[in-house]
């Protein structure tokens, strides 16, 4: 009984969990600290002026433009996390119910695109929906179009596709980590009850699976809203979004604490969000662990 | 007998269903059988395209610069992952084994790196880096991929240690195994495919990162940087070769690291 009461290990213990601290001051803590506190600074020119200033976040919350690039990226961000879970829930709720063999392979085939270069996976996007891109080239060899037409590429269409593309597999782990834990006696239960497919799926399978479907929502919402790279090189002139109005205070606008108080920004929404995920969502079948 | 009975009623239904999966597949593998598909083209076009040739391929070998790229990228990845191995490793005997307060948000700090956007991590390290006037370098970007490999490597193995449970351990003890013999011969084997798991996956990740990796690169670039460069001029042939390589040798690690990797599934297969 003591042994379980005790909170705290011989000391000598201890020793194993100094490299790791180390880790998580040097390279997370220590970085979120000095980021806070630049974002208090001010920039003149290339020269950090090094007094307290509320100014950057003055700027961001009387400005409207700011405002509105945050809300156009959590509108972009909530539709990629709609469009995922609507093509991963369906894929994970396939291969867990309806696939006898061959379920490991397809759940393997599921998660592949995810660890596929991200940069790979966005060249093919812009190949696919480019000028001289896939779906042009097929549309004038079939004759519907003479000449390849712009609407694919540099849109938040364009943008919206790559990045639902990007999340599936985000979504499906956990989504299909909840279905393979519902006891499959609950489900038998329920057709002896006389429920339908639809039935055991509204009363049994969606409210199980709830935890896992929340974990995925919010992930692929965080990795939309956070995203600059694909907004840039599928969006054109309508692809600013928050994470490239970041970017570019380290890039040419050169404003490092503005840009450094928008970053903190992002990381409270970021960090309230996966608090929410902590509380609701199922922390297992996570991407980490085995 | 009614449990398989259930499930093959519930195989034959949903054919629908499973058409929507196929199309997703397609989805989810075109663009990549896309992307390989114009590395093989003579022309830009995909659509009449006449005739494979190796030849972007072959020119990638005379890219001095692109070579180097490379040779960074798998210095960067190595020792990334194997600064991981021992952080990681040791961080998960610390989380699993040692009793302290606050440890859920301990846990949650580690998976930092892991689950904020790329963005944040790359320009805190930025910051970071430059308050400390380290030049942006090799250095600097290893810092930022040991941020996010180190995470991959704990919640492999800790995850591993839990599975194993503590009586392996005890029954060397009362067998007289010290604790470092116990380690050694006991707990390190059997905690050896997830070890190899672990750096396959973070190097993978690691060799495919851009997003960190952007903030922190000056002029010693990785293989990503250099081909996120190479779009500004557009989609090259050149563009598509190197995507082709990345590909096929992502895929190829993603298939070694399947060997070792605890299969998501394990405790699923009781059912039906």
């Amino acid at each position: 009984m003591d042994e379980k009461k005790r909170i705290f290990d011989d000391p000598k213990s201890y020793v194993r969990g100094v490299p790791i601290v180390v880790w998580l001051l040097f390279l997370v803590v220590v970085p979120l600290i000095f980021t806070f506190t630049m974002s208090f600074y001010r920039s003149k020119g290339l020269v950090l002026e090094k007094t307290f200033t509320l100014d950057n976040y003055k700027l961001f919350f009387t400005d409207p433009i700011y405002s509105r690039v945050l809300l156009k990226s959590l509108r972009l961000a909530l539709g990629v996390s709609i469009l995922s879970l609507a093509t991963a829930y369906p894929l994970a709720y396939m291969v867990s119910f309806k696939m006898v063999r061959g379920r490991n392979l397809l759940f393997m085939m599921c998660i592949i695109p995810l660890w596929v270069s991200y940069l790979v996976r966005i060249i093919a996007w812009r190949s696919i929906l480019g000028n001289r891109g896939v779906i042009n080239s097929a549309l004038m060899a079939v004759g519907i179009i003479k000449e390849p037409i712009r609407i694919f590429l540099y849109n938040r269409f364009a943008i919206a596709i790559t990045l639902t593309y990007i999340c599936i597999p985000f979504v499906f782990i956990p989504v299909y980590t909840a279905l393979e834990k519902i006891p499959k006696n609950i489900l038998n239960a329920a057709n002896d009850l006389g429920a339908n497919e639809f039935h055991s799926f509204i009363n049994v399978i969606l409210p199980l699976s709830l935890p896992g479907l929340i974990t995925g929502f919010i992930f692929s919402f965080i990795i939309a809203l956070g995203d600059y790279i694909i907004p840039l090189q599928l969006g054109g002139t309508q692809g600013i979004m928050f994470g490239n109005l970041i970017w570019s205070q380290f890039g040419f606008a050169f404003n490092w604490p503005f840009g450094a108080a928008l970053g903190f920004v992002l990381f409270v929404i970021s960090v309230t969000i996966l608090g929410l995920t902590a509380k609701f969502g199922s922390t297992e079948g996570g991407f980490l662990s085995e | 007998m009614s449990s398989t009975g259930s499930i093959i009623r519930l195989e034959k239904r949903g054919i629908g269903l499973k058409i929507y999966g196929a199309l997703i597949f397609a989805f989810l593998y075109l663009p990549l059988f896309v992307v390989l598909v114009f590395s093989f083209s003579p022309t830009k076009t995909i659509v009449g395209m006449s005739g494979v040739t190796t030849k972007w391929y072959t020119e990638l070998i005379h890219d001095s610069e692109l070579l180097k790229a490379l040779l960074h990228s798998f210095e960067v990845g190595i020792s990334a992952v194997l600064i991981a191995l021992i952080l990681g490793t040791s961080g998960a005997f610390f989380i699993t084994k040692v009793r302290f307060p606050g440890k859920g948000v301990f846990r949650a700090l580690v998976m930092l790196p892991f689950v904020l956007p790329g963005i944040i991590m790359g320009l805190t390290l930025l910051i970071f880096i430059k308050n400390l006037n380290i030049p942006l370098s090799m250095l600097t970007i290893m810092m930022g991929h040991v941020s996010f490999t180190t995470p991959i490597v704990m919640f492999q193995v800790s995850s591993r240690i839990q599975r194993m449970g503590p009586n392996y351990r005890y029954a060397a003890q009362d067998l007289g195994a010290s604790p470092f013999k116990t380690f050694w011969y006991v707990t390190l084997p059997m905690i050896r495919t997830a070890l190899i798991g672990a750096a396959l996956l973070a190097f993978t990740v690691s060799f495919d990162e851009i997003v960190i990796s952007y903030f922190l690169t000056g002029t010693w670039m990785t293989l990503p940087v250099y081909l996120y460069g190479m779009l500004r001029f557009g989609l090259s042939p050149k563009v598509y070769s190197v995507s082709g390589l990345i590909l096929v040798f992502s895929l190829s690690l993603i298939l070694l690291m399947t060997r070792y990797i605890g299969r998501p599934s394990e405790e699923g297969t009781a059912k039906g």
